[in-house]
């Protein structure tokens, strides 16, 4: 699956295949609610958390400030960190709700330790808790936009059942609302969003899929190494909208060589896709030398591209 | 040929109790002719199966069935006689079985005051694998009857059936109970065999069959016990009595497979087997041995071939069943066969495993073929087990070896590492440990003695790697004291019949020592010479006389004064506490010093660890003073002292995961980067699971020209599934640029350009490679 960046987009939806075409400027939206922690270990966990993505989001994603909301059980203005009350929680809402524009990306991360079960399910606030039916309500006027609503709480499975909808990606720690042990997903799907190491194509962008991918094959591996039998299990709404939901990577260059030579490589990378095609009904040493030219070929092209001051 | 008769009325290796019929008829005073003739028909179909002619047995016990399913108004003795003709129809017929079942039930109901039912229904249980079933059954018999010896040999047979010690115990009182009863001598015989005290299991035998000469299990058990020690004549005269019972003596050949099994002496034990089969093909005994250890030798569809046929005929044993399921599994394992060994692991394990291990192994061979100057058929096929279960049926039967690891020769069967949770174990050792058995039982034809091939395998743990092998624990040192070790010529019994827990963890430690001191007082080549004893068929006195000169009397106080001159002051600073507990000095002062870092009196806790340590300077446990002492220094900033402390906890600690972490950190702190490598090897052995060991590793290895240890490092990562798989596999290519092999790391380069070619580091370095060879 092919991401592409939108130019002065970095968290950006990949709805084209032609890398040189120029959208219109599209924004990033970010929301962060972080419930209540219960002991001092939580605490640090979704706060860590937090700072991933707060800090992605302003330096990767160059997502503005006016557009970043961060909520804690504890207010914090230095850092422009406001109360996580549902009421606060329903505000923020409304004020994304004037600020976005059609074709936006709204990302809604959910820390903490949730309870209930289906439209009743809840994640634990300082003073009344949100319910999944909330959510459902504060997101409905968003069609217009796309959401990635992450829910990183124990508990939280039912929520995909009750917010999936068309332009939304749904992504819980948890596969069902039983899953209430302690979980590990957040600092993970986090890890792998705002870093590298999920970038599974290593095309400088990592789109929620491979985050999410990251983060359960991770997940598994605390379990395994612990011998602790897994008591959650992550769950994904839209795995096709979720591959081409990406974030990171640099801006297409306005620069006419530069974008020639990006479509050049471009069309290399399309070769090696068709070389892989063949590759059974090749011999190994023809496919290898064939394979060998066109990489050299498209590294050649990075080289060039740089060079004429372009970012890959 | 005395008690012929009563021969006749076994069914299961038990005869029927006393008077059993009479009463049984007494019941029914109508008892007719009829019920007598099924008795009887039931008893000649019996023994035309003890004679081994099957065909016999089966027509008698259908013409028995017949007879019965006419019977209007069956007494309980035509349900007996029923349900042991349906006994004798059950191979292959799990439904007769059943059925049998039910009719031991039927005759139980019929007349409650009578137990044969009863103990030929739980009989038929443990002969199906449900021992515990079987267990409350005669202990309910036992609560009846207090003193009915059947039930006592019964019960004796779950507990010898699910390892217990207690067994003989239980089958001593049978025979007190009722010293005519041979079948209390032939599990007692067979009890001494396992535990390899040959003289009272011949005894045993022999008592056997004196009370009943026609009793095959009884031959059968002297013949093994004779082909173990070597005594021809007797064997040539057990066989032949063996002959005359059963023509075709399958269950004779069976009994001495079984019993050079325990010998370790697996290809004579599937040849034993074989021949069993030859004579009866349809004897489940003799193909679940041959089955079994088929696949000890590593003949894997011999083996799968055999059990097929076993589970065929006998679908209740579970036994069976599992190493089928085994098989099965085996398909889906990986093979990978590198020099001389081949590493059959699950496929997420296999190459970060054999990575380690072959290596390992390899230098293991030389080193140990030079010592014992015998070297084992290769490949040596070494197994990884994942799961606890599927090692167990691996090694089942052989009891107090632990779950570690196993030796069948040159096939070697362990636990993965992850199988056990981190610090828990050592692979390493444990891999080497079974290699050395393969040396050790090889270069004495498989004839030595348990307690010396785990001492040996210890002992060459210690020489293979800084701190692997077992060590003096505060438990033993207070064992010791409490004189609870058993004596050296004794020490086969502390694995056979532990009698405490700890006893066979002891016996490995205990064994090694003794090793020690051969070698120390007899020099190197002693060890060796104790093995050739051995596999000139002498026996443990006549390999005491030839090697070391001594009486046994002469070793075990010879050994004493070893110990006692080599733990001399821990054993005045720890003493034992209540039966499972250490007590003294040391201990004393370590709770004082504990206590004292608790109220933060470091200088105080600090003179109270370094007290400890000087009353037991060779405790390496990770909660010794040694470790709270590097702590400390650590914590004052005094470097160099604390990593004088946590070695001496690494060197003597082969699972001390966090005082190697802890050396690894300091040293590389320090400027000591080679020996923080050192330290992160240690660690790898005790749980090779840690990325971020392998990366430091990796790292430091390159920065001091290691390339080989680095591609090494770089290639278990990739084997670890990590999370990124191109950027490591891009970090192999490195490594192997670094190593010189161009070729290698272009082809790692290509594999992950194909699958990303934007990956920008990638691309750079292909383009570095082009043009150089």
């Amino acid at each position: 699956m092919m991401k592409l960046t939108l130019v002065g987009a970095l968290f950006s939806i990949a709805l084209i295949t032609t890398p040189s075409r120029t959208l219109t400027a599209q924004q990033t939206h970010v929301l962060i609610v972080q419930g209540l922690s219960g002991e001092p270990q939580y605490r640090k966990q979704f706060d860590s958390t937090a700072a991933l993505v707060r800090n992605a989001a302003r330096k990767k994603w160059n997502v503005a400030d006016s557009n970043l909301t961060i909520l804690s059980e504890q207010a914090n203005s230095a850092q422009r960190v406001g109360k996580a009350t549902r009421e606060a929680v329903a505000q923020a809402f409304l004020d994304m709700s004037r600020r976005v524009k059609p074709g936006d990306v709204v990302l809604i991360m959910l820390l903490g330790h949730g309870s209930g079960d289906g439209a009743a399910s809840k994640v634990n606030l300082p003073g009344a808790d949100p319910t999944a039916a909330d959510f459902g309500g504060w997101i409905s006027g968003f069609d217009r936009q796309t959401i990635v609503f992450v829910n990183a709480a124990t508990a939280s499975g039912d929520f995909v059942s009750v917010l999936e909808g068309k332009g939304r990606v749904i992504v819980t720690a948890t596969r069902t609302a039983m899953e209430k042990n302690e979980s590990v997903f957040a600092p993970y799907f986090a890890a792998g969003l705002t870093g590298d190491a999920a970038d599974s194509d290593k095309d400088g962008r990592v789109s929620v899929l491979e985050a999410f991918g990251y983060a359960s094959k991770e997940v598994a591996r605390v379990y395994e190494s612990s011998n602790r039998l897994q008591t959650e299990h992550a769950k994904l709404s839209d795995s096709t909208l979720a591959a081409r939901v990406a974030f990171g990577g640099a801006a297409a260059s306005s620069d006419p060589r530069v974008a020639a030579l990006v479509a050049e490589r471009q069309k290399l990378e399309d070769e090696v896709a068709t070389l892989r095609g063949k590759k059974t009904s090749m011999s190994a040493s023809d496919y290898d030398r064939e394979l060998e030219r066109l990489l050299l070929a498209i590294a050649e092209k990075s080289q060039a591209i740089r060079a004429a001051g372009g970012k890959l | 040929m005395i008690q012929r008769s009563l021969r006749f009325a076994v069914a299961f290796g038990f005869s029927l109790v006393a008077g059993a019929t009479g009463c049984l008829d007494a019941q029914k005073p109508g008892a007719d002719n009829a019920s007598s003739a099924l008795t009887s028909e039931v008893a000649a179909a019996e023994a035309a199966l003890e004679r081994g002619d099957r065909t016999v047995a089966i027509q008698g016990a259908t013409r028995v069935v017949d007879a019965f399913e006419n019977i209007r108004s069956p007494n309980a003795s035509d349900h007996l006689a029923a349900g042991r003709a349906f006994v004798l129809l059950g191979p292959g017929n799990a439904g007769a079985v059943k059925r049998a079942l039910a009719e031991f039930d039927a005759a139980t109901a019929a007349n409650p005051a009578n137990q044969e039912g009863e103990l030929r229904a739980v009989n038929l249980f443990l002969d199906k694998y449900q021992a515990d079933d079987a267990r409350k059954s005669f202990e309910k018999v036992l609560t009846a009857d207090p003193q009915n010896a059947r039930a006592m040999l019964g019960l004796a047979r779950v507990q010898h059936f699910q390892g217990k010690a207690d067994a003989f115990a239980t089958a001593r009182k049978s025979s007190e109970a009722d010293p005519a009863l041979s079948d209390a001598h032939v599990l007692l015989s067979k009890l001494y065999l396992e535990s390899e005290d040959y003289d009272s299991a011949a005894a045993n035998a022999k008592r056997a069959i004196e009370i009943d000469s026609t009793s095959i299990s009884a031959w059968s058990l002297l013949g093994a016990t004779a082909w173990v020690t070597g005594d021809s004549a007797t064997l040539r005269r057990a066989r032949a009595a063996a002959t005359r019972l059963q023509p075709k003596p399958a269950s004779f050949y069976t009994e001495i497979a079984e019993a050079a099994v325990r010998q370790r002496r697996y290809a004579e034990a599937v040849d034993l087997a074989r021949k069993a089969v030859g004579l009866d093909s349809l004897s489940v005994p003799a193909l679940g041995v041959l089955g079994i250890n088929a696949l000890r030798i590593g003949a894997t569809d011999e083996s799968r071939t055999m059990l097929e046929r076993a589970f065929a005929l006998d679908a209740f044993n579970v036994w069976h069943k599992n190493t089928l399921d085994l098989l099965d599994k085996f398909k889906d394992f990986t093979t990978i066969e590198r020099g001389r060994f081949q590493v059959i692991a699950p496929p997420q394990e296999a190459e970060l495993l054999a990575l380690y291990a072959i290596p390992l192994l390899e230098a293991g061979y030389d080193s140990l073929a030079a010592r014992y100057r015998y070297k084992p058929d290769t490949p040596v096929r070494l197994e990884f087990y994942r799961y606890n279960a599927d090692f167990s049926v691996r090694t089942v039967g052989l009891t107090g070896l632990g779950a570690l690891g196993v030796s069948f020769g040159n096939v070697l069967a362990m636990g993965t590492p992850s199988s056990r949770q981190r610090g828990e174990g050592n692979w390493g050792s444990t891999a080497l440990h079974e290699l050395a058995h393969a040396f050790t039982l090889g270069a004495s034809g498989h004839r030595v003695p348990r307690w010396l091939s785990e001492g040996m395998s210890v002992l060459e743990e210690r020489r293979a790697g800084r701190g692997w092998g077992a060590d003096a624990s505060l438990p033993f040192i207070a064992a010791l004291s409490a004189g609870r070790l058993r004596p050296m010529s004794q020490l086969n019994d502390g694995f056979m019949r532990p009698r405490f827990p700890e006893e066979v963890q002891f016996s490995y430690y205990q064994a090694s020592l003794f090793c020690e001191m051969v070698e120390t007082q007899k020099g190197a080549p002693a060890l060796r010479a104790m093995l050739i004893g051995y596999r000139d068929g002498l026996d443990t006195p006549g390999v005491f006389k030839r090697v070391l000169g001594q009486t046994p009397e002469q070793v075990d106080a010879a050994f004493e004064q070893y110990m006692r001159g080599r733990f001399a002051k821990p054993l005045q600073a720890v003493s034992a506490g209540d039966s499972t507990s250490a007590a003294g000095s040391f201990v004393i002062t370590m709770q004082a010093g504990v206590a004292l870092l608790e109220r933060a009196s470091r200088d105080s806790a600090m003179m109270m660890f370094e007290r400890a340590r000087a009353m037991f300077p060779d405790y390496g446990g990770s909660d010794g003073p040694s470790w709270y002492i590097a702590r400390l220094e650590r914590d004052a900033g005094n470097i160099p002292a604390a990593l004088i402390s946590i070695s001496q906890v690494t060197a003597r600690n082969e699972t001390a995961w966090d005082a190697n972490m802890l050396e690894a950190d300091l040293r590389e702190k320090s400027g000591d980067d080679l020996g923080a490598m050192t330290a992160l090897e240690r660690l790898i052995w005790i749980f090779p699971y840690d990325v971020t060991i392998h990366t430091r590793l990796a790292a430091l290895a390159a920065k001091h020209g290691d390339h080989i240890r680095s591609v090494r490092e770089r290639r278990a990562i990739l084997a670890l599934d990590p999370a990124d798989p191109l950027n490591a596999r891009y970090e192999l290519a490195r490594a192997m640029v670094d190593s010189g092999d161009v070729a290698g790391a272009r082809r790692e380069l290509l594999q992950v350009l194909e699958k990303a070619p934007s990956f920008e580091k990638a691309q750079t370095l292909l383009l570095q490679l082009r043009g150089r060879s």
